[in-house]
């Protein structure tokens, strides 16, 4: 099948079952969006489970770890659809380099507090809540659909989690400085999140084929649309605001800026970067990328060690 | 006068709330396991699906903040039970509602 033919099957609302029904350049399209999708739920199970131990209270580390748990179901059913695709899942999983997985940058800088645990549910749950909704809604692979049902409940629940936290912690002054201070580089990590403005997008081809709907600039507005009303409403500031000609949300900073992963600043003195640059930082992976990924790997590395003893 | 607010009123309060992961009401979910007023006190027994539940904190406000817009309800006191809870504590409506968003 031609790229133009399965175009005007999916434009007809016509769902792909499996790759006979589609082309190679659609199979490898959805691949790469697949294993986006699983790394990115995977890692944020080590990076929530280290900032889990600064938990306030025995329920709050419970509601953590059940938030985890979901997390990793949300990254088996993308590594499932994988092994269907043909995909080998354990050299995927367990064999690659740290390196090479393809989550988000922000996943790479480690949660020091509580509050910026509290912050990441609040803001990168609300990014994956985005990101998947567009998926459900519109992806032309018809297995996603419906798996994505369930991820989307369980997002909610982990989004509310964190807007819970954060008014809470916003009315007690002291709290309310630290909140502030993790949203001040937290809020401009997942502005990043979304990736290379649609000027710059290399893989067109997520949209062609309708393996998602909306555009990364589309997407990173619709994260503010509520993001930027939810910390107003809290007393908590963020350099963004709505601009009501527009009716679109701006970024009140320049954007990109390099980050300074030591002391978790965005160096607004240096000035707007380049997205190569900023390519080159995510190629580079952060702090945390080899501990995290060895610690997902372990299990697998001591259970070979024991198999070949 | 507003009429008194009875167990019965409670219970239509609550069959608004959601359980914070699915869509279905804290009553059609069974979690609710006894309900009374007195003097003003809204009394409410809670059970939740695991012992390990992690939605149990936001549970418990979201049954708190709708008592409470209750005219005549000025305070909640919610039990936690723990007693066990199945599938067969969920309402035909629940499970109706649960299959049709697939995960039942």
């Amino acid at each position: 099948m031609d790229d133009a033919e399965l175009v005007e099957r999916i434009g007809q609302g016509k769902l792909v079952e499996g790759p006979e029904h589609a082309n190679e350049r659609y199979v490898e399209g959805l691949k790469r969006t697949l294993i986006v999708s699983g790394d990115t739920e995977l890692v944020s199970a080590p990076a929530y489970l280290r900032a889990a131990q600064h938990a306030p209270r025995m329920q709050s580390y419970i509601s953590v770890v059940g938030i985890i748990q979901d997390e990793l179901g949300h990254a088996h059913i993308a590594y499932r659809m994988l092994r269907d695709l043909g995909v080998d899942t354990d050299a995927l999983i367990y064999e690659r380099e740290p390196t090479d997985f393809r989550y988000p940058y922000a996943f790479d800088v480690p949660l020091d507090s509580w509050y910026e645990m509290v912050v990441a549910n609040g803001f990168y749950d609300r990014a994956g809540f985005v990101l998947l909704s567009d998926i459900y809604e519109h992806t032309s692979y018809g297995p996603w659909k419906r798996a994505l049902v369930k991820v989307d409940r369980e997002e909610t629940f982990h989004l509310r989690h964190g807007e819970r936290w954060m008014r809470t912690l916003a009315q007690d002054p002291e709290h309310k400085t630290k909140l502030q201070a993790a949203v001040d580089w937290m809020f401009v990590m997942t502005l990043e999140w979304f990736g290379l403005p649609d000027d710059l997008k290399r893989h067109k081809e997520q949209l062609g084929f309708g393996l998602k709907g909306k555009s990364n600039d589309t997407l990173r507005q619709e994260w503010m649309s509520t993001a930027v009303p939810f910390c107003e409403s809290i007393g908590i500031d963020v350099p963004a605001h709505l601009d009501k000609a527009s009716g679109k949300y701006e970024i009140d900073m320049p954007f990109p800026l390099e980050f300074d992963e030591g002391e978790k600043r965005w160096l607004l003195e240096d000035g707007e970067i380049t997205w190569d640059q900023v390519l080159t930082r995510w190629k580079r992976r952060g702090p945390s990328n080899e501990e995290f990924v060895a610690q997902l790997q372990a299990g697998y590395r001591d259970l070979r060690v024991g198999l070949a003893a | 006068m507003s009429a008194a607010v009875t167990a019965d009123t409670l219970r239509d309060a609550l069959a608004g709330v959601l359980d914070p992961e699915y869509p279905v009401s804290l009553v059609d979910m069974g979690l609710i396991r006894s309900l009374a007023v007195e003097e003003g006190t809204a009394k409410v027994a809670v059970t939740f699906c695991s012992l390990g539940c992690p939605c149990t904190e936001l549970i418990r406000d979201d049954i708190e903040e709708r008592l409470l817009e209750l005219p005549g309800i000025r305070a909640v006191e919610i039990e936690e039970v723990y007693e066990p809870w199945s599938r067969a504590d969920i309402t035909p409506r629940g499970l109706a509602r649960l299959r049709e968003v697939g995960v039942a």
